[in-house]
């Protein structure tokens, strides 16, 4: 690659942002509308937000609920989509509640895990570990059943057990596959982090947020969707930066550009 | 750009004749050179001309000598199309111990499957297949099998591969490694320990299969067509690697294969099966001296004599069987 296309795929982002900012700016300067605000003021209220404790303090509260439901649905649903594809009889049992999960929207969920369980912390991270767990069952699921058999009689010949098989050769193999699945699971995780805190407002990034709404602070809306925003954007670079490590033995060789130049 | 075109780059052990002083200096520090390896070549001694039929050989030197017994194996399967599908009917056959046999016959007629039902992959749905006398109840890793799809781990380096099966063996990972390397070095591959299966050609791929089958020591390698899908060039560079290795270690090798050649080159017998269903239709044994070399073999005339005698029952076979 020359350096010249390397730089060019490094400014595309950040120009696609800058891009993205001066339409609205122009948007919202055309439209002069009170709840529209400019996208230099909404940038302005950005260092009010993250100067401010209280706010910082939600904010890092809703990271840690969004970091344990996260956690807690890769640990359970990787072993289990993998389970579901070596065996027929576990997904034959799971297959059935899972298809009647996968529709709902788990914020639908939340009034009645309210009930049961408070507005609180476990509620909030228990719905964002069932809006996560979906993607990465299916994904671990079809990565195990993609699983070449041959593979696994070398290793059945090598001497492995069938749990050996499942831990050092299905997991390996379906690594591609399942990390593509937790991708789809983070952005999943912040969504219905900022979902679950609209519906239980007590703390966490999406009450700065609907607080604001509800008190007409546009810019400072503005700029908790932008510091959001901004989050996933972070969350998804580090975890792609790993997830290329990780599998860098499977990222295909040569790639094809459709190239117009 | 790291990937080579075909086969090995300029630091890789040459092949041939030349090659047999580096292989079996190679083999000589892996696998204790086996005292009766270059000694009798009884071979296998059973056959049955018809499958049907199980024959007392008059030659047979006790029942120690066949290491798999294969006892009146059916293999039945239920197909969507059809309802039940024979595959294999009544299979008998007696393999000796450091015997090369090669499985000879049409497409479909269940020599995959006779494969892995001795390496244990497949269980029969009559009839019992036996190593050392004891039946086949599962993959061990007395049985070595090398399958045509190379399956080789895809995240692990060509180095990480050949030592799964001695780690997993409990061999300390200086030593496997040790082993590993030397392998390595002998199937042709040295420079490519730290690749990934992805940045290997075909053959490179087969090369590695070999080597990690060969790593965890089995008594018996089970070979399914591992040279079908290589071009001409390669194919014939690997025949001669496997008879240089073959013929110093002197496992017991079962090899499938749709070439008539192949299986004269290499084999001590070649169990010829026919179609629909799946029988063993005739077992010839190859009574050429070893060491064999292609070149001189070619021009042989017994070898002539056996390839083309083969392949007229090949042919006949075609003709009277069921289409496919
Ligand atoms: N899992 C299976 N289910 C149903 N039928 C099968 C299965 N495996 C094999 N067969 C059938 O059994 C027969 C023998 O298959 P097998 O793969 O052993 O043939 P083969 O001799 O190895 O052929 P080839 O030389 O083309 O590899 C075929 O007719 C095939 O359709
Ligand atoms: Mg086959």
């Amino acid at each position: 690659m020359t350096s010249s296309a390397g730089m060019t795929k490094r400014a595309a982002p950040v120009l696609a942002c800058i891009g993205l900012l001066v339409v609205w700016q122009v948007a919202s300067l055309a439209l002069k509308n009170d709840s529209f605000p400019t996208a230099i003021g909404a940038i302005r209220a950005i260092p009010d937000i993250l100067g401010d404790k209280e706010s910082l303090i939600n904010i890092l509260a809703s990271l840690r609920r969004m970091t344990m439901g996260f956690g807690a649905a890769v640990l359970v649903s990787i072993p289990l989509g993998l389970l579901m594809g070596r065996s027929a009889a576990v997904a034959a049992f799971f297959n059935p509640l899972l298809m009647v999960i996968y529709p709902v929207p788990k914020a639908a969920l939340m009034p009645i895990i309210m009930l049961w369980l408070g507005v609180g912390d476990i509620t909030k991270t228990l719905v964002i570990f069932l809006g996560v767990s979906l993607p990465v069952i299916y994904h671990s699921f079809e990565g195990a059943k993609a699983v070449e058999e041959k593979m696994l009689w070398s290793g059945a010949a090598m001497g492995l057990s069938p749990m050996q098989r499942l831990v050092r050769i299905v997991l390996p193999a379906a690594l591609p596959e399942i990390l593509t699945g937790c991708r789809t699971g983070l952005v999943l995780a912040l969504i219905t982090m900022i979902t679950s805190e609209m519906i239980a407002r007590q703390s966490g990034a999406g009450n700065i947020l609907f607080n604001a709404l509800d008190m007409g602070q546009y810019d400072t809306v503005f700029a908790m969707i932008i510091i959001v925003g901004a989050m996933g954007i972070c969350l998804d670079a580090i975890f792609e930066r790993v997830r290329a490590r990780l599998v860098r033995w499977s990222e295909p060789q040569f790639d094809m550009p459709l190239s117009f130049s | 750009m790291r990937v080579r075109q075909n086969g090995r780059g300029s630091n890789d052990a040459p092949h041939g004749c030349e090659n047999d002083s580096l292989s079996g200096r190679l083999l000589a520090k892996l696998v204790p050179l086996n005292p009766r390896a270059s000694g009798t070549e009884d071979g296998m001694t059973v056959l049955s001309a018809r499958s049907s039929e199980w024959v007392r050989p008059v030659t047979q030197q006790g029942p120690a000598s066949a290491i798999i017994e294969i006892d009146r194996v059916s293999q039945v399967f239920q197909t969507s199309a059809r309802k039940d599908h024979v595959a294999l009917s009544d299979i008998s056959l007696r393999i000796e111990e450091r015997a090369f046999v090669s499985i000879l016959g049409p497409s479909g007629c269940g020599k995959s499957t006779l494969l892995y039902i001795v390496g244990g992959f497949v269980s029969p749905t009559s009839g019992a297949a036996k190593m050392k006398g004891q039946a086949i109840k599962g993959p061990g890793p007395d049985r070595g099998p090398v399958f045509q799809e190379f399956a080789l781990f895809p995240w692990k380096t060509v180095l990480g591969n050949v030592m799964y099966g001695p780690r997993q063996q409990g061999i300390r990972a200086a030593e496997a490694e040790a082993q590993s390397r030397a392998l390595i070095e002998m199937v042709g591959l040295k420079g490519y320990e730290n690749f990934y299966p992805k940045e290997l050609s075909g053959g490179m791929k087969q090369r590695v299969a070999l080597a990690r089958t060969l790593a965890y020591h089995p008594e018996v390698l089970l070979m399914d067509e591992p040279f079908g899908a290589l071009d001409a060039h390669t194919r014939t560079r690997l025949q001669n690697d496997l008879l240089n290795i073959w013929e110093r270690d002197r496992k017991t090798v079962l090899f499938v294969t749709h070439s008539v050649d192949e299986a004269v080159f290499l084999s001590d017998k070649v169990v010829m099966m026919s179609k629909s269903p799946g029988r063993i239709r005739q077992v010839i044994d190859i009574d050429l001296p070893r060491p064999r070399r292609r070149n001189e073999l070619l021009l042989d005339t017994r070898y002539q004599k056996y390839v083309v005698d083969i392949e007229r029952m090949f042919d006949e076979s075609d003709d009277g069987g069921v289409p496919a």
